[in-house]
């Protein structure tokens, strides 16, 4: 029993481990950059897609693929943060939600003509495959790695953000892009390579998540609500809030749905109702 | 001295409002400027019209031969302006010395350069923008726009709601900046005699227009002339 527990637990953090490379990106624009982007999945759904093409096409290797999905995915970042987003950026939050929600179902739409509506295959490689045992529980040998990628992920975007010139600059930019602009930051530039950064982590995710949280197109409407649950939740503006609550949702979300799967989602939504009560600007507000 | 900034015929204001009317004036490199007047007069509106916060509805702005007009805010600060803004606008997620480093240009003013002006910015290098008492946030208001190493330094209201003895380690350090010579300064200041004792030439507006020019000394030297301008005794 206790066994059972511990890998229903160590799943949820896997799970939640992937929301949260997912999100951090949704975390940075709707809480550095006050911009509401629904369509933050419509980033994964690209760099999963750039997984399955290059894997089923071309024959690359499943870990070969992770790279080009981020830089796709920040690619299409940017473009569209240059081309569309960054007209938005003074709008009300509803002209933001309804233009995201456009984005959504336009890349709905795309993704259903060129790739079908059935979910992508992932060919992961033989060593991600399978469990370990370890001190009598059987962990999944790629939930292993997804924990291990993401505190990566999570180790080097911290000093990134919190240790460089340009983490300094973004920073300053969010607190306030008048004096940062005026000391001589380019905002323009910093919250799109910020933008960029947000959506090659989200198509990274994408990749890293096919075989967790599947792929079709719908993906980006699917998992919406959970990427804004992890900013919501977290509080925006912060890497360690997202990164708790990502945890916290996954464990709850895979323990709810093992241990008491007749009410379905009602465990996180609950969870999140009582956090969002106890802590309404997130567990980790930004420093005002 | 070689000019440095050349304001000519500046309407300006904030949308469709016009703050400032036909205003002209300019500054050599290393010269000072005291900006006096009233509250809402647009010593401010100035300022920030220099740093392209406003719009520009008529006149030209040059600065070291360049049209500024043409450049974006950020670029206008890597032209070689600093700016100290009234409302000091500390980055509440920033350290001390991140305020300084993330804006940091090469120059004289290095980091080293700006403790020892501050050593008081030196011993609290580590605390938040947001965790500074009004005499450290103007320190490091002013600091932050030295590191930029701006050819000329816009200082709006640094003395504000600062007490006594901030004031006076302030004015000794813009005195200082003053006598080095080797940038242009312009202080808006509601304390006009203070000002007036740190610039060479002093420019004061009224309803957005300049209503006097004179050195700076003349004017101190004329309280009569001084209070009907700015209704300081």
């Amino acid at each position: 029993m206790i066994a059972n527990v511990i890998g229903v637990l160590f799943d949820g953090v896997a799970y939640g481990s992937l929301l949260f490379i997912i999100a951090v990106g949704l975390a940075v624009t709707l809480g550095l950059m006050n911009f509401v982007n629904l369509a933050h999945g419509v980033f994964a759904m690209v760099g999963g897609y750039v997984c399955v093409v290059l894997m089923t096409r071309a024959g690359v290797p499943f870990l070969a693929t992770l790279p080009v999905a981020f830089v796709a995915a920040a690619i299409v970042g940017l473009v569209l943060e240059r081309t569309l987003y960054q007209h938005l950026y003074r709008a009300s939050p509803l002209d933001q939600v309804l233009f995201t929600i456009g984005v959504v179902y336009m890349s709905i739409a795309g993704a259903t003509y060129v790739f079908g509506s059935s979910q992508q295959p992932v060919f992961l490689p033989s060593y991600l495959r399978g469990q370990v045992h370890v001190l009598g529980v059987d962990l999944g040998v790629y939930r292993l790695f997804l924990v291990a990628v993401v505190a990566l992920l999570t180790y080097a975007l911290h000093l990134l953000l919190e240790r460089t010139r340009f983490g300094s600059q973004v920073r300053a930019s969010v607190d306030n892009p008048v004096a940062a602009a005026g000391l001589g930051i380019n905002v323009n530039r910093v919250f799109a390579l910020t933008f960029a950064l947000g959506s090659g982590l989200a198509g990274l995710g994408g990749g890293l998540g096919i075989d967790v949280l599947g792929l079709d197109p719908t993906f980006p409407l699917k998992y919406m609500v959970y990427f804004l649950l992890v900013v919501a939740v977290g509080g925006s503006g912060t890497i360690k809030g997202p990164l708790v609550a990502a945890v916290i949702l996954g464990v709850f979300d895979v323990s709810g749905k093992y241990f008491v799967p007749q009410i379905g989602g009602f465990v996180i939504y609950a969870l999140m109702v009582l956090l969002l009560i106890v802590f309404p600007a997130g567990l980790y507000g930004r420093r005002t | 001295m070689r000019e440095l900034l050349a304001v000519d015929n500046v309407t300006a204001g904030y949308g469709a409002a016009v703050v400032l009317e036909d205003v002209t004036l300019s500054l050599a490199e290393g010269d000072s400027l005291a900006l006096l007047g009233r509250n809402g007069v647009g010593k401010t509106t100035l300022l920030v019209t220099l740093m392209g916060l406003t719009r520009l509805h008529r006149g030209s702005l040059q600065f070291a031969g360049a049209n500024l007009a043409a450049l974006s805010t950020y670029a206008r600060a890597r032209a070689g302006i600093g700016w100290v803004p009234q409302e000091r606008y500390m980055w509440p997620s920033l350290t001390i010395e991140e305020h300084l480093t993330s804006v940091a240009r090469p120059g004289r003013w290095t980091l080293a350069k700006i403790y020892e002006i501050f050593p008081r910015l030196e011993e609290r290098r580590g605390n938040f923008g947001n965790q500074l008492s009004g005499g450290e946030q103007q320190m490091l208001a002013i600091a932050r726009a030295l590191v930029v190493n701006p050819r000329l330094l816009l200082l709006d209201e640094p003395m504000e709601g600062l007490a006594p003895i901030i004031v006076q380690d302030l004015m000794k350090v813009i005195r200082g900046l003053v006598a080095e010579g080797g940038m242009a300064m312009v202080i808006v200041e509601q304390h006009a005699k203070l000002a007036l004792s740190l610039t060479r030439n002093a420019i004061v507006l009224d309803r957005g227009r300049i209503v006097h020019r004179s050195p700076s000394e003349a004017l101190l030297e004329d309280p009569q002339t001084l209070h009907r301008l700015v209704a300081v005794a």
